[in-house]
């Protein structure tokens, strides 16, 4: 494959999973993060090839998808790096108020599972700072929102660079 | 693809990013329609996770219905709700619209003044002029990724 195709997506794709994980920046960037990602990645291969050609969007979408992939990857192992380090982390401290609001109410067979499931997940933190299924939910959570963020930093930057669209 | 076909393949796909945007949307304030509190409770915090990937979910930046919390900020808010108005105008209405970056620019600036003089300490974050603010860039990224997709899936069929 060629490195050049993978470089900027994986360059843009760290750096928005770096940026995420900063405390202070992800309040101003927000959502913005991985498809502004997306739109440095089209714009450094570009910069990479020294080409003005129009992008396609199947390069676009490649690329998104790709900063997408590579956020996802990189922001899931810095979250699981802290969870490991600290044997804690947001879901694991917000777990007892959600006990305190349930114990208000009977459950059916169905929420007492799920309800077991995420304690399960809490002690696993709280005693080896790592749990499967935690890593697996956050891992699948942060895949589908970031390849479809980063697919529309794709196809905006597409737009964006090819100047003019008409529709 | 004749012009009845090449209209219909254009109205399916604003149909489906209409549901899509519309199911987003409607997760964020899951938290309000879920009248289930026992159920609230449990999807809560794997809602608030799922979101908090392209949030920050700042309490104080964050819209409130009944007690009960957006799970994205009022300026994500906004921009989702943008994309979801125009979404659901784009069915019935569409203009012929040249795209260049000065629209995107003219999207942009509002917002991102906003969140510089917000940054800077300016003025105090508001919220309803975040929400307005990303509203206005919604609705014209939306426009963007549109014609961006109408452009790759039924143009290049024509």
């Amino acid at each position: 494959m060629n490195q050049k195709k993978i470089l900027p997506p994986l360059v843009c794709g760290f750096g928005a999973a770096v940026l995420t994980t900063v405390p202070g920046i992800k309040n101003i960037g927000c959502c913005l993060i991985v498809p502004l990602a997306s739109v440095l990645s089209i714009f450094l291969d570009h910069k990479i090839n020294k080409t003005d050609l129009p992008i396609n969007a199947k390069s676009a979408i490649w690329f998104g998808i790709m900063t997408g992939l590579f956020a996802t990857f990189f922001q899931t192992f810095f979250d699981l790096l802290m969870t490991y380090i600290l044997h804690s982390n947001d879901f694991v401290q917000a777990l007892p108020q959600t006990e305190a609001v349930i114990r208000h109410y009977k459950l059916n067979a169905l929420l007492d599972q799920t309800m077991s499931m995420l304690r399960q997940m809490s002690n696993d933190i709280t005693n080896y700072g790592f749990s499967a299924f935690y890593a697996f939910g956050i891992l699948f959570s942060n895949l589908i929102v970031n390849s479809i963020f980063g697919l529309l930093g794709g196809l905006l930057g597409m737009t964006f660079i090819n100047k003019r669209t008409q529709i | 693809m004749n012009n009845k076909n090449f209209s219909k393949a254009k109205l399916i796909l604003r149909f489906v990013l209409f549901l899509l945007i519309l199911v987003w949307c409607l997760g964020i304030i899951s938290n309000v329609l879920i009248s289930n509190q026992a159920v609230s409770a449990i999807t809560n915090p794997i809602l608030k996770k799922f979101y908090g990937t392209v949030c920050h979910q700042i309490d104080a930046k964050t819209f409130s219905i009944n007690g009960h919390k957006f799970f994205v900020c009022a300026r994500c808010t906004g921009i989702y709700l943008g994309a979801l108005i125009f979404s659901t105008i784009s069915l019935f209405y569409y203009p012929k619209i040249n795209l260049n970056r000065k629209l995107f620019y003219l999207a942009l600036s509002p917002m991102a003044l906003d969140v510089l003089f917000a940054w800077i300490g300016l003025y105090n974050y508001i919220k309803f002029l975040a929400f307005g603010t990303g509203i206005f860039f919604g609705s014209i990224v939306f426009i963007y990724i549109l014609a961006a997709l109408e452009n790759y899936f039924i143009t290049r069929n024509v």
